[in-house]
């Protein structure tokens, strides 16, 4: 295909949209709204992962230390600890301090404390975590051979938290997938559809095209065209109806995120080719050009 | 196939069937560089079959198609696209296309060709002058008589222009006087060289202008030029309409009365 044909077939396309304004119009608006649930449930989820990963950031694990243990015991389980990847800042903490703190956390009821003597807390490490290793499968692993190691009483690090938070979050990837799916499904139909239609009004225009020497790439162009412009517009609505109702829900929820420039881009982009192979199905099926 | 440079459509032994049906049966024939053949036959003759299957809409049973390099046998669907611009087609429907003006029609030809905007607008122009209808560039279809409206389909099929232009029944839904105005424009064309092969069931009407005739009959070629396909077939279709004129203008063959018109 030459320049020219490139350029007549891009007015072709226009031209075609045009005439059809209240049936793509329609398109579109079904194709937006159906988007907006998936994008509604895409940032639900990833607003759910930020309060995760916001919270993990605050999350220590403690090693616990046996009673007893000597200077160079304390010494080469810092080393240790200091030697894991997954491990940015070890802090020790003495039972001393973690009484005082123990203390303060219970504020009012710290007389609790008086009744029982002596200090009951171990000497501990207290431990940051690099926050793309706070993973149950990684933390269990850790906790596993650091709690092998001399010296060490206990690795803790709140693993029933962090498991239930992760479980949320793949409930919520599985749900966007579920809901993602049939989206899409029903994007690729409602294109399909319509551009079917078109197909049919256009049957005429198509068989003279074809007959004056049209090569199939110059039939077919407009209606990839169309079907992408749907996709790109539809997907341009949703992410608007999005932004309407981020707004709204800030402020009650002042933190709440929005999606990033590039994932809007990406999603547009994405949804531009869902609706050019929705088109390139249809006219497969329905032409045979 | 090597055949004949100035054979521009050859077709050899096609036979076409649908289903157990033969629609055309052994089929032999040529047209020449810049010649002007009129396919005679009745309805369901197999007159716009045989047309179909030499701008390849469709293809033969058996038997080949040559139109200029291009052989159906051998014919990818890819390039179909170029052998219908070098193949120009009208229909006795006219096949304009309502939502756009004279000018777009014509125009939609060269666009599809590749054909730059100036070179668009400047072969437009000179059709459209040609076939006397330049003042109508912005109608559309509808606002228009038959006759002008095949007029344009005549001009947009001549646009590339083709090395033949195939008509069937171009005449079909016209009056007398406008289906000899439209003859008067296919000669016309012709004499700037594009072969023609025009399908028509009117024997009275291309009867008079002197051109070569091929009869076509239940699918089968009863007569070309001075050859009849005599014997058998001839006691086949004896009593029939076709055969009768063939009869009487063999006679006139015979007499001398045939003259090449250009």
């Amino acid at each position: 295909m030459n320049l020219n044909q490139l350029r007549y077939v891009v007015g072709e396309s226009m031209a075609m949209m045009a005439r059809r304004k209240a049936a793509n119009g329609f398109s579109i608006v079904i194709m937006g709204l159906s988007l907006l649930i998936l994008v509604v449930f895409i940032l639900l989820t990833l607003n759910v992962q930020s309060v995760i990963d916001r919270a993990s950031e605050e999350m220590r694990a403690y090693v616990y230390l046996k009673d007893g243990v000597g200077a160079a015991t304390l010494r080469e389980i810092q080393m240790k600890l200091l030697g894991l990847e997954g491990i940015s800042e070890v802090v020790f903490v003495s039972r001393d301090e973690a009484l005082t703190s123990f203390r303060q956390t219970l504020g009012g009821n710290k007389d609790m404390l008086d009744a029982l003597g002596s200090n009951p807390l171990p000497d501990a490490y207290r431990v940051k975590m690099k926050p793309e290793y706070i993973r149950s499968e990684y933390m269990e692993r850790l906790a596993g051979e650091a709690g092998k190691w001399e010296g060490v009483e206990e690795f803790r690090y709140g693993e029933r938290w962090l498991g239930r938070g992760e479980k949320l979050v793949r409930g919520f990837y599985v749900v966007d997938l579920c809901i993602g799916v049939i989206i899409l499904l029903s994007v690729i139909f409602v294109i399909a559809n319509t551009v079917r239609l078109t197909v049919l009004t256009r049957q005429k225009t198509i068989e003279v095209a074809k007959l004056v020497g049209a090569t199939n790439a110059y039939i077919r162009i407009p209606f990839l065209v169309e079907g992408a412009f749907q996709g790109t517009v539809a997907s341009l609505l949703a992410i608007a109806l999005l932004a309407v109702i981020h707004a709204f829900a800030k402020r009650y929820l002042p933190g709440v995120l929005f999606l990033r420039g590039d994932s809007i881009l990406g999603f547009v982009v994405f949804c531009a080719l869902l609706g050019a192979l929705a088109s390139y199905g249809a006219m497969r099926r329905f032409l045979k050009v | 196939m090597e055949q004949d440079q100035r054979i521009i459509v050859g077709v050899y032994h096609l036979s076409k069937t649908f289903g157990k049906h033969f629609s055309l049966h052994d089929i032999n024939l040529q047209v020449t560089n810049g010649e002007f053949v009129f396919l005679v036959g009745r309805s369901g003759a197999g007159k716009s079959t045989l047309l179909r299957m030499i701008y390849m809409d469709d293809f033969p049973s058996s038997g080949q198609v040559v139109v200029g390099p291009h052989v159906s046998t051998k014919m990818k669907r890819s390039t179909i696209p170029n052998l219908r611009r070098k193949v120009g087609i009208v229909f006795q429907d006219f096949r304009l296309l309502d939502d756009r003006t004279v000018f777009e029609n014509v125009a939609l030809a060269l666009k599809v060709a590749g054909a730059g905007i100036s070179d668009v607008k400047h072969q437009v122009t000179d059709i459209l002058m040609r076939v006397g209808l330049y003042h109508k560039r912005y109608d559309f279809p509808h606002e228009l008589s038959g006759g002008e409206q095949q007029r344009v389909a005549i001009a947009r099929a001549v646009a590339n222009r083709p090395s033949v232009l195939l008509a069937d029944e171009p005449t079909g839904n016209l009056d007398p006087v406008v289906t000899r105005s439209i003859l008067e424009l296919l000669f016309k064309i012709n004499a700037g060289g594009t072969a023609v092969l025009m399908a028509t069931h009117d024997l009275d009407l291309v009867k008079s202008f002197g051109q070569r005739i091929i009869y076509l009959d239940g699918g089968r070629v009863v007569k070309d030029k001075d050859m009849i396909y005599v014997g058998d077939l001839r006691d086949r279709i004896a009593g029939s309409e076709i055969s009768e004129k063939a009869d009487r203008l063999e006679d006139r063959d015979i007499t001398g009365e045939r003259g090449n018109r250009r």
